[in-house]
């Protein structure tokens, strides 16, 4: 890792920390505008039902309602065509049937917690009270909830004409003919069914939106939790028809985004029927309860996966077979499911022949969107699941199948079979320093204590790549101005959700300015800053995209700051040397401080980049130990190391991994969102249900880092938000795996709660016995 | 309505509010103290922990007029001016903390078990925030910063701390202390 460039930046605390741990953070519930107004929306309690009617009356004669609003207003504002990202060609060009989906519904309702009429009113109590006067006539219809039942002969239409068969979009990736021939002369074939669950993303602040409207110009000003105003921003235009300059950002803190808080949700657009037509700004902050049903899910994969090996235990190819469940809609940030498993489908071996078949499915159920992955923990998932099913299958060390099939360090830049090239990976140098880490030769022995104490012990690996940090923005900008104290701003429009965008930006910026980190601000999305292109902060591309322009906006500045400190000393702009905020004259030995640059008005420049993907990688080894009278896990041991570039702040990157690997046994052990098959009510509502983890379920992590810089970057970065998360999954889900296989237990899903392992092992036993 | 008349932070505040107000709701939204965050409606994810009275709470659990004439203590009144409390100290240190959104109510969670624990194991600590979620961190550096709070505690006024924090513990503490002893001379028989 190169200490070398950042060394001199050691923040103690970062720089948000201290509104944080003092209770002045603010989040976007902590917005409160004069004279607002306090929204509530009312959810279907249906997963299919015809709405045959809304009455308000008593809802509007409410004391203190100023406006109950209903899916006829959504239709007549024209808010009804949610944007959505499943623009690629599918299979013979086949084109996503992207339904319409009326910002309030309208006519039918199509899963549980679907919003379906708005009231406002003077006290957040009015509303809620209000709200439980409107009365809803439905006819209920059959609903199904599962992705296979969905695109089942005879199930449930959810869109009727517009998406036969449930089918919204079935596309590919790969040769098949080239893999069938690998499979028919393959030595050894590896099959596997399994389910990336459907999780919620749950961050820790709930969902809020303060709307503005501004006759004057019809324009919005918004306060919402968000990940970053430009996409945001396009979105809510596009599903508005409001052109995207007259939506306008006002942001503070955001607790936690991992993805679901990227999309334009149809309840904002629907706050802003409310805001134009009462001429009051209109707040909503939405309950625990309500985002289970609302905010977009994570994940809901069904992969059948097969890999080919030939005598050696070479891999030939693989094939896989999905099926992506959607929800009842398109969600605005929906490609990951495919484009990301196809980027990194060939993980990190070197596999001839791939193929890929994807049927995405609509369902009676809450929209699946973008989680902290977004299709990088899925892919990830099957591939290392599959290789150390093969390795077990074959009685090879799973380490040292991964090893015999490794795209070697020469291969790269590698070109995979399914068009992406990786920039560079020493997966051999990677597994060593793991291996040791773990100690994975002692394996054996720890097993045998364990195996005394009546423990069932599993050892786990996942050897991972992913991509990272490309975006769908033109380019990313930072503008950097600097005023007459020689403190440096940059303003970006990413947006932290808790990735220290304020420290880590910042130490960017001073290092490449040689100033101490207190004389650089770092402002996200900042009112007069919002024309700045770029992307939001989601996909690991911060310190990639807006980090590495930074530092080329800092350069710019200093040749900037060079020309005009020449003009002050009366030299060519060749002569002047620059150090630590301070311009010198070679030959006279005057200097220009920074800051007098701007003694007359602040300088500014704008620098800007457009980046690819970086290819972070790692390898992660676990040891569990399942207690088999209770079925509990416990996480005996958890070792990584990862190739991430060049590191920044070495603390932010671990606590990056630390919150990625524990999403990761969330998931695991476990979350999942559970529907009821007939009803398709939501079973796993609230806390109470839903298995988050909790303090204690990893107690330890060791780490190493073995960067190799990429040059992507001017910075030598990679991205690195989503590797915990996606070398855990497998990792975590390959020890359980191991642990009981000695009792012949083949196969499980997540999440591999105590219940389902202690009726794993009783199976297993009583099949013996 | 009812009248409620709450010490928050030192300071006395008298307000009329609805009886279903909860006292979550009375600190955000009629003092509009925002520190205290609402994270979910089950009570289950701590991110709301006040003190009521010195003892650690759930603001979401209990309603306004409950803590009528109650002393409230809220992450704004923790630190002295700008020095800020050791438990906010060692959460920034440790890296406990990323989007922020947990870490009022971890705070003052933390600051009210040591209060009870001051020397915790990390069983007693991990069992002191089961009633707190935190989404962003993984929790080891957040166990970690309860650690160096506890130590920075105990460094910093020991007989004081000793003294305040339930003597009902240490003596529970002494007990425990003479029965391993017992049990060790049991074992040495």
């Amino acid at each position: 890792m190169s200490t070398s460039a950042h060394s001199h930046h050691d923040p103690k605390m970062r720089v948000e920390d201290v509104r944080l741990i003092t209770g002045g953070g603010k989040y976007a519930a902590d917005w409160n505008f004069p004279g607002q107004l306090h929204a509530q929306f009312v959810r279907s309690d249906r997963a299919h039902a015809v709405i045959v009617a809304v009455n308000t009356e008593a809802a509007r004669k409410h004391p203190g309602v100023k406006g109950v609003f209903t899916g006829a207003d959504a239709v007549r504002a024209g808010y009804t065509k949610p944007p959505h990202s499943l623009t690629f060609a599918g299979v013979n060009g086949m084109k996503a049937r992207a339904p319409e989906r009326p910002v309030l519904a309208h006519g039918k309702v199509r899963f549980v917690g679907e919003a379906l009429a708005l009231v406002v009113a003077e006290s957040a109590a009015a509303a809620a009270d209000a709200a439980e006067l409107i009365e809803i006539e439905y006819r209920d219809l059959p609903a199904v909830v599962s992705p296979e039942g969905a695109l089942a002969d005879g199930a449930p239409q959810l869109h009727e004409d517009v998406v036969p068969g449930n089918l919204a979009l079935e596309t590919e990736a790969g040769d098949a003919a080239a893999v069938e021939a690998a499979f028919a002369n393959a030595a050894h074939i590896t099959r596997l069914k399994l389910e990336v669950t459907r999780v919620a993303p749950n961050p820790m602040e709930p969902r809020a939106c303060l709307v503005n409207h501004d006759p004057a110009d019809d324009s919005y000003l918004f306060h919402v939790c968000s990940q970053g105003i430009t996409t945001l921003r396009k979105q809510l235009s596009a599903y508005t028809s409001v052109s995207e300059d007259r939506i306008r950002f006002e942001l503070g803190d955001v607790g936690g985004g991992f993805g679901q808080r990227t999309p334009a949700y149809p309840e904002y657009c629907a706050l802003m029927i409310a805001a134009k037509e009462t001429g009051r700004p209109v707040r909503w902050v939405s309950t625990r309860s309500e985002g289970f049903l609302s905010d977009t899910h994570g994940r809901g994969n069904i992969i059948e996966g097969a890999l080919a090996l030939d005598r050696d235990a070479r891999f030939l190819a693989m094939r896989l077979e999905w099926v992506n469940d959607m929800g009842a809609y398109l969600s605005p940030a929906s490609p990951g499911h495919i484009r990301n498993t196809t980027i990194c489908m060939t993980g990190v071996y070197r596999i001839p022949a791939l193929y890929a078949h994807y049927r995405v499915a609509l369902t009676n159920t809450t929209p699946v969107s973008s989680y902290r992955g977004a299709g990088r923990p899925d892919i990830a998932y099957v591939v290392e699941r599959l290789v150390s099913q093969a390795a077990a299958e074959l009685d090879v060390d799973a380490a040292e199948l991964r090893r015999r099939n490794f795209i070697p360090p020469e291969a790269f830049p590698y070109k995979t079979p399914t068009g992406s090239t990786y920039e560079y990976a020493d997966l051999p140098g990677v597994l060593d320093k793991a291996l040791r880490l773990a100690d994975w030769k002692g394996f054996p022995k720890r097993r045998a204590r364990a195996e005394k104490r009546g423990k069932l012990r599993g050892l786990g690996i996942s050897t991972v790549i992913e991509n990272s940090g490309a975006g769908q923005a033109a380019k990313d900008e930072v503008e950097l101005e600097l005023d007459a104290h020689g403190t440096v701003v940059a303003y970006t429009v990413s947006k932290a959700q808790g990735h220290s965008h304020e420290t880590t930006l910042a130490m960017i910026v001073a290092d490449a300015l040689g100033l101490p980190l207190d004389r650089v601000e770092v402002r996200q999305c900042a009112p007069g800053k919002q024309q700045l292109q770029g992307n939001h902060t989601g996909g690991s591309r911060t310190t990639v995209g807006a980090g590495s322009v930074c530092h080329l906006a800092a350069l710019k500045l200093i040749e900037h700051g060079r020309s005009l400190a020449a003009l002050d000393l009366g030299v060519e702009p060749s002569q002047v040397e620059y150090a630590k905020g301070v311009f010198r004259s070679r030959e006279s030995g005057r200097s220009v401080r920074l800051g007098d640059l701007a003694k007359n008005g602040a300088v500014s420049v704008v620098g800007e980049g457009k980046f690819g993907s970086t290819f972070p990688n790692g390898c992660h080894i676990v040891e569990v130990e399942i207690d088999p009278e209770t079925g509990t896990t416990e996480i005996a041991s958890y070792a990584t190391v990862d190739d991430c570039g060049k590191v920044i702040n070495h603390t932010v990157v671990e606590g990056q991994l630390h919150g990625g690997i524990a999403q990761g046994a969330g998931q695991v052990f476990g979350e999942q969102i559970v529907y009821d098959p007939g009803t398709g009510q939501l079973l796993t509502g609230s806390f109470m249900d839903y298995c988050m983890p909790r303090a204690g379920m990893l107690r330890e992590i060791s780490t190493e880092e073995h960067p190799t810089p990429s040059k992507v970057s001017p910075l030598g970065v990679k991205g690195m938000g989503e590797s915990g998360c996606t070398a855990s999954l497998p990792a975590l889900a390959n020890a359980v795996v191991d642990a009981l296989r000695p009792l012949g237990v083949g196969h499980l899903d997540m999440p591999m709660t105590p219940a389902k392992l202690w009726h794993a092992v009783r199976t297993a036993r009583k099949g013996g016995n | 309505m009812a009248k409620v008349e709450i010490k928050v932070n030192g300071v006395k505040q008298s307000r009329n509010v609805e009886d279903r107000t909860l006292l979550a709701n009375f600190l955000r939204d009629e003092l509009g103290l925002t520190g205290t965050h609402i994270g979910c409606d089950t009570s289950q994810c701590g991110c709301c922990t006040v003190h009521v009275n010195g003892r650690a709470v759930k603001s979401c659990s209990v309603l306004a007029v409950q803590v009528n004439g109650a002393d409230v203590l809220t992450i704004e009144g923790l630190a002295k001016g700008s020095k800020l409390h050791p438990v906010q100290q060692a959460f920034s240190e440790c890296h406990g903390l990323q989007c922020g959104f947990c870490t009022p109510g971890m705070i003052m969670a933390t600051v009210g078990m040591l209060k009870d624990t001051p020397n915790p194991s990390e069983e007693e600590i991990i069992h002191g925030l089961e009633g707190n979620l935190c989404r962003c961190t993984g929790y080891i550096n957040i166990v970690k910063a309860v650690k160096q709070s506890a130590k920075m505690l105990r460094g910093k006024k020991p007989a004081k701390a000793a003294k305040k924090a339930a003597p009902k513990k240490k003596a529970k503490a002494a007990k425990k202390a003479k029965k391993s002893k017992k049990a060790k001379k049991a074992a040495k028989k």
